[in-house]
């Protein structure tokens, strides 16, 4: 059977449809990262804000996944949810329902952080080796040294194959077979 | 597909840092949780002895269950439960 991290969003949905725990983890670990931004990033709640509207997210995911038409539409559709739910509890803690509430430039960052899974995507492609190197340094903030330790290799190699990671990744954008060729070093 | 350059596929992997690890977890853990809370509510229905310990002290009964008794799995049992 082919496993849940190898799946298309439309295969995993139809998965956690019909109750496959196993699916349900990896839609949650996929799109997870996705809300998050949504929540500090596009709406700049607070970590225990970002926390109330993570946990409804999914929730709602949970509870209405079975009135979703197009399996494969899956990713506007948890966006436009994680939107809508960031502007409910904004409204829910302001007195006037009608005032604006989203802030200034929001669609600019969410159309950013689409962006930014889209890259993700095309990341889940590359070599594990590069994935984790990529996602350490760029996502993690983690220092050469605090990789080197991770990953068990010379702090002084780190940069070169973070370097060749990124062309990797570059090329796979452009061409996705690119990035069935192995990486070295 | 768009081409991007160096840095600007450098920035885009930074937009999605990962969010703390318990959060995740909750998440994953929903339809367990949910299944529990759904099997308590249908034996609180057929058990007086078993509704009075859950309106009595939700939490501890939730917690007696093997129902972690967060804010909203409260809120939902209250609402459920008709408290």
């Amino acid at each position: 059977m082919q496993g849940s991290t190898d799946l298309t969003d439309k295969a995993l949905v139809a998965r956690c449809r019909s109750g496959d725990d196993d699916a349900w983890n990896e839609l949650v670990a996929r799109f997870s990262r996705y809300v998050y931004a949504i929540c500090v990033q596009g709406f700049r709640f607070s970590s225990e804000d970002a926390e109330d509207v993570f946990q409804d997210v999914f929730t709602k995911v949970y509870q209405q996944l079975g009135r979703l038409r197009d399996d494969a539409a899956f990713r506007p559709w948890i966006g436009q949810l994680t939107r809508r739910t960031c502007v409910d509890h904004l409204r829910s803690s302001r007195e006037d329902a009608a005032e604006q509430v989203e802030p200034p430039g929001v669609d600019d960052r969410l159309g950013e952080l689409d962006e930014a899974l889209t890259v993700r995507e095309v990341m889940a492609t590359l070599p594990e080796s590069c994935q984790e190197i990529l996602d350490r340094f760029f996502a993690r903030d983690e220092s050469y040294k605090t990789i080197g330790e991770a990953l068990d290799l010379p702090p002084g190699t780190i940069a070169s194959r973070i370097s060749r990671c990124l062309e990797k990744l570059k090329a796979a954008m452009e061409d996705p077979d690119a990035s069935s060729r192995p990486v070295d070093g | 597909m768009t081409n991007y350059d160096i840095e600007s596929l450098a920035r885009l992997i930074g937009a999605l840092p990962p969010p703390p690890l318990g959060w995740v977890s909750a998440a994953q853990e929903l339809p367990r949780v949910r299944a529990e809370l759904d099997d308590l509510i249908v034996r609180a229905e057929g058990d007086a002895q078993l509704r009075a310990r859950l309106v009595a002290d939700l939490e501890s009964a939730l917690a007696e269950s093997g129902i972690s008794p967060t804010p909203r799995i409260l809120a939902e049992a209250r609402l459920r439960l008709e408290l």
